[in-house]
């Protein structure tokens, strides 16, 4: 029942993005609850024996006083992390052949993990850019940071057209905590320019997850007259397109093209996850919470 | 294959307009704004061939939709075999004009010779009949293979003073066909007379079972004059001569002078000459018509020495008698109205009636019986006893016209209808200085179809509650002027103001004088009929009271008409003979008619060959090549089928252009 409010066309009739993310993030928490794996609320897991070198502040005193013997007292989630979101607000974000457009789904799972991290005390912070950083939210636990963020993401619209080299070695600045970073895009490059854009992350010991978003009339067109395409990044740009080549031979190169950017991020290290814009978000969010109970 | 109306294929250009939609008018296509062409490649070629293609579909559905309907305009037809043997069983039919125009020469004798050479030419067992026609079409035998009746029909055919009536014989022929299922080979023998073919041609049209072959006679064209119409008195009152006016007539005659008789009972009165110009018509007036007492036989005649002398006499009765008295009942100080009366009657210079006078006091030892009419002019009290007298005398027969002023609004209610009065309205005093009749009853018999009674003024009229009478004339108030009530066999006639010029005007205007004869005629019971009829007329013999009284009809050659059982109960007769007819009533009115023929017969132009041919092709058995063609050629209109097909390629067109347009609209 609840998983209704996880589908997109449902979200986007709803007008605050805090709205969205509430109803997101509890629908979602609430579909979990029966599952023993995913809590990550500060409860007791487990007593472990008291070794030297152990911070005497976690022993467990009352258990002392009964037994004299020294417990340690483990729990869960205790772990603060950073959650990094790098949103693409390219043209070609905009496009959207439903109700939903891929920048409004972005816009959707980027408000929803960082409610979701502000739940868990987590630092959030959002980076968003096309061809440069339009805007930054710097991590931050402060009281207020979960309205910044959603501010930000709220004011977020369509730019020009995407360009990773030039927004990424910039915010490669603003990193100085290792954490789990969000990147938000369509993908319209070439795989490898992708990987070897985003890789140094990596290096510094962040969890990179790319969410690669695409409209399913991207996945699979459907057009049976030809049809005079425009190309939204470059309106310069416009083809006819026949039928046939959409049935027959686009959807061999945007599945070759998935597989390989798929595989060189797992190549790299990073996390792929295709997020069709037809399908609800959980599947984005359990995703993340995979990365992060990695990191715990 | 044909067509009816070949010029309508010059529409077939409009074949132009969806190749110029298909072809020449360039396609456009709506841009669509897409996320990335990263994936996508120009390769067009199949896309439009396959559109192409398509398109190509849709064109030629509307090319064909166009010319098909510029096919359906044209009216194609086929020209299909009719198998002879569809016509077995057929009945020939001998049809025989007898006429009076087949008087001329020996123009009924060919036709009948020519008829007996038909049946002569019979096949073993061919069935035939013999009719002959005028107005009337008669069989003179019946459906029949054995020849002797055939001829004997034949034979029996004598010459009629009928005129031609195509019509009539065609309305027979469908009528036989239908009756006897089986179709019919007519074989028409007549001189064709123009005359003779019906104004609407629609009439002549025969059944797809009868085909019709003329067999027009060998006429020789040659002048024919006739005496058209004359113009006499039905009765005459007095013993001053009368006037007659002749009009003689001239068809296909060159200028020519005819001495033309006036003949009265058998009696040359007087004879005159005529110039009839070339194919006109001359008049010629006699004044020396003097009438002896009863029934006369009047007859103008010409010395035409023509080939049909029949049309060279007319016959007219006319009929001397003295004038029928009718009373007058007025106030003895009130005149005036006697005196309009009687000038409007005598205006016509033959009076048939003559006006008794008399005041109230008077009328008491009166009996209104022996009166042709009765006039009660504005009076106030009446002898009781002479009201039940005149009631008696109305349920009777008789007539009786009251006209209402001041005398009888005293007595609050109309004589002898006893009516109540209403009041009594003054024009002056309300406000108008006058009313006028603004509705007339054209069809009562006092006022005539044309009177106008606009500009009469009336000042002063009574208003009475009309009950069950017939309203004739209404004022401008809507009070009734003219009421006739209908009391037994007899007439009552109320007019609601005066005949002097008190109350009103009337006497001083000209429709005075036709109102007044008209209704002395219809309270009178004159007949109107005119001085002769013409032959195929009728005549109402008996009235409803007369039923099983012996009615005696004497023909022109002397013989009785009817037979015993026809006297004592037919009601008309028809008169079929030119010439005077004797009728003897049970009820001593005997009456002599004369009856001529329809002069039309005189006109012995034949009709056109294309009007036969045309009449020939309403015949949808008739063949070109006659009887003897093996198969006959018919055209067979395809516009039915081919405009099913246009509807079939509408609904396709339809359905694949909505496809296309559908399809348009979802990529854009």
């Amino acid at each position: 029942m609840l998983q209704r409010f996880l589908d997109p066309s449902t979200l986007a009739s709803i007008s605050g993005l805090d709205l969205v993310a509430k109803t997101v993030v509890d629908g979602f928490v609430a579909g979990l609850h029966r599952s023993p794996d995913f809590g990550f609320s500060q409860e007791f897991a487990e007593y472990r024996a008291y070794s030297q070198g152990d911070d005497l502040r976690h022993v467990d005193w009352n258990v002392f006083a009964r037994t004299e013997k020294a417990f340690l007292k483990r729990y869960r989630g205790e772990t603060n992390t950073q959650l990094l979101v790098l949103l693409d607000t390219s043209a070609s974000m905009a496009y959207g052949s439903h109700s939903v457009a891929k920048l409004d789904y972005a816009r959707f799972v980027a408000a929803s993990l960082c409610y979701m991290a502000n739940v868990q005390r987590d630092a959030a912070g959002l980076i968003v850019f096309d061809e440069d950083v339009s805007n930054y939210v710097a991590p931050s636990t402060r009281q207020g940071q979960l309205f910044r963020l959603l501010h930000a993401i709220e004011k977020a619209e369509p730019g020009t057209r995407t360009d990773f080299a030039k927004p990424f070695a910039h915010f490669q600045n603003f990193l100085h905590r290792r954490g789990i970073v969000v990147v938000l895009s369509d993908f319209y490059e070439r795989p490898d320019v992708i990987v070897k854009t985003i890789e140094p992350l990596r290096y510094r010991g962040n969890d990179v997850i790319l969410f690669h978003l695409l409209d399913p009339q991207e996945i699979q067109p459907k057009f049976r007259e030809p049809v005079l395409l425009v190309d939204m990044e470059n309106a310069a740009d416009a083809l006819e397109i026949s039928p046939e080549y959409t049935r027959d031979e686009y959807p061999r190169k945007i599945d070759s093209h998935i597989e390989a950017l798929s595989s060189a991020a797992r190549g790299a290290g990073m996390e792929y996850f295709l997020m069709n814009t037809a399908r609800p978000l959980d599947e984005g969010l359990r995703e993340y919470l995979a990365v992060r109970k990695g990191r715990l | 294959m044909g067509f009816f109306t070949p010029w309508f294929l010059a529409g077939a250009v409009g074949v132009c307009l969806p190749i110029w939609l298909h072809l020449l008018k360039k396609h456009k296509t709506t841009p669509l704004p897409f996320s990335s062409l990263m994936f996508f490649e120009r390769r067009i070629q199949s896309s439009i061939k396959h559109r192409r293609l398509r398109y190509l579909v849709l064109l030629a559905l509307r090319t064909a939709l166009v010319l098909l309907i510029v096919l359906a305009f044209a009216h194609p037809y086929l020209r299909q075999a009719a198998a002879p043997a569809s016509r077995t069983g057929e009945v020939t039919v001998l049809a025989v004009d007898n006429s009076l125009s087949m008087r001329a020469g020996n123009r009924l004798d060919q036709a009948k010779q020519m008829a007996r050479r038909m049946v002569a030419g019979l096949r073993p067992g061919q069935r035939a009949q013999v009719l002959a026609f005028g107005a009337r079409v008669q069989a003179m035998s019946e459906v029949t293979g054995d020849r002797a009746p055939l001829n004997a029909g034949i034979d029996a055919i004598e010459a009629s003073d009928a005129r031609t009536s195509f019509a009539e014989l065609a309305r027979s022929l469908r009528s036989i066909a239908q009756s006897i299922q089986l179709p019919l080979d007519v074989h028409l023998y007549s001189d064709m007379q123009q005359t003779g073919m019906p104004a609407n041609f629609n009439d002549l049209r025969l059944n797809a079972a009868v085909r019709l072959e003329p067999h027009p006679l060998e006429t020789n064209e040659t002048p024919n004059f006739a005496v058209e119409n004359v113009v006499a008195p039905r009765r005459v009152y007095d013993n001053r001569k009368s006037r007659v006016l002749a009009t003689i007539a001239g068809f296909g005659n060159p200028k020519a002078t005819r001495s033309v008789s006036l003949v009265l009972n058998h009696r040359v009165l007087e004879t005159k000459t005529a110039e009839v110009p070339e194919n006109g018509r001359a008049t010629v007036e006699f004044l020396s018509l003097e009438v002896p007492y009863g029934k006369n036989r009047g007859e103008v005649r010409i010395d035409s020495a023509d080939a049909l002398a029949a049309d060279d006499v007319f016959y007219f009765s006319v009929e001397r008698a003295d004038p029928r008295h009718a009373l007058f009942v007025h106030e003895a100080g009130n005149s005036r109205a006697l005196l309009y009366f009687n000038a409007a009657l005598e205006a016509s210079g033959q009076s048939a009636f003559e006006m008794d006078p008399a005041t109230p006091d008077q009328t008491a030892n009166l009996s209104p019986a022996k009166y042709a009419f009765v006039v009660l002019s504005d009076v106030g009290a009446i002898p009781a006893a002479f009201e039940d007298q005149l009631r008696q005398y109305v349920r009777g027969g008789g007539s009786v016209l009251i006209s209402l002023g001041h005398m009888s609004v005293a007595r609050a209610r109309v004589p002898v209808t006893e009516d109540r009065i209403q009041e009594t309205l003054y024009a002056g005093r309300e406000g108008e200085r006058f009313q006028t009749a603004v509705w007339l009853d054209r069809s009562h018999p006092s006022i005539l179809k044309d009177d106008r009674w606009d500009d009469v003024k009336f000042y002063q009229a009574i208003r009475v509650l009309p009950g069950n009478a017939r309203v004739a004339a209404r004022l401008s108030d809507q009070t009734p002027l003219l009421m006739d009530h209908q009391v037994g066999e007899g007439h009552i006639l109320v007019f609601a103001s005066t005949f002097d010029t008190v109350a009103n005007d009337f006497p001083l205007h000209a429709s005075f004088v036709p109102f007044i004869q008209q209704t002395a005629r219809y309270l009178g019971r004159l007949d109107d009929r005119p001085p002769s009829v013409l032959v195929a007329s009728f005549e109402e013999l008996r009235g409803s009271k007369e039923k099983g009284s012996a009615v005696e009809v004497v023909d022109p050659k002397g013989g009785r008409v009817l037979s015993l059982e026809e006297a004592t109960e037919a009601q008309n007769i028809q008169f079929t003979s030119a010439g005077f007819y004797e009728i003897h009533r049970p009820n001593r009115a005997d009456d002599l008619v004369a009856v001529n023929a329809d002069r039309r017969e005189s006109d012995l132009t034949p009709a056109p060959a294309e009007t036969l041919a045309l009449w020939r092709n309403t015949a949808q058995g008739s063949s070109e090549g006659g009887a003897a063609a093996a198969a006959e050629q018919k055209p067979l209109s395809l516009w039915w089928y081919v405009m099913l097909v246009v509807l079939a390629l509408a609904v396709a067109e339809s359905l694949l252009g909505n496809k296309h347009l559908s399809v348009d609209k979802e990529a854009a």
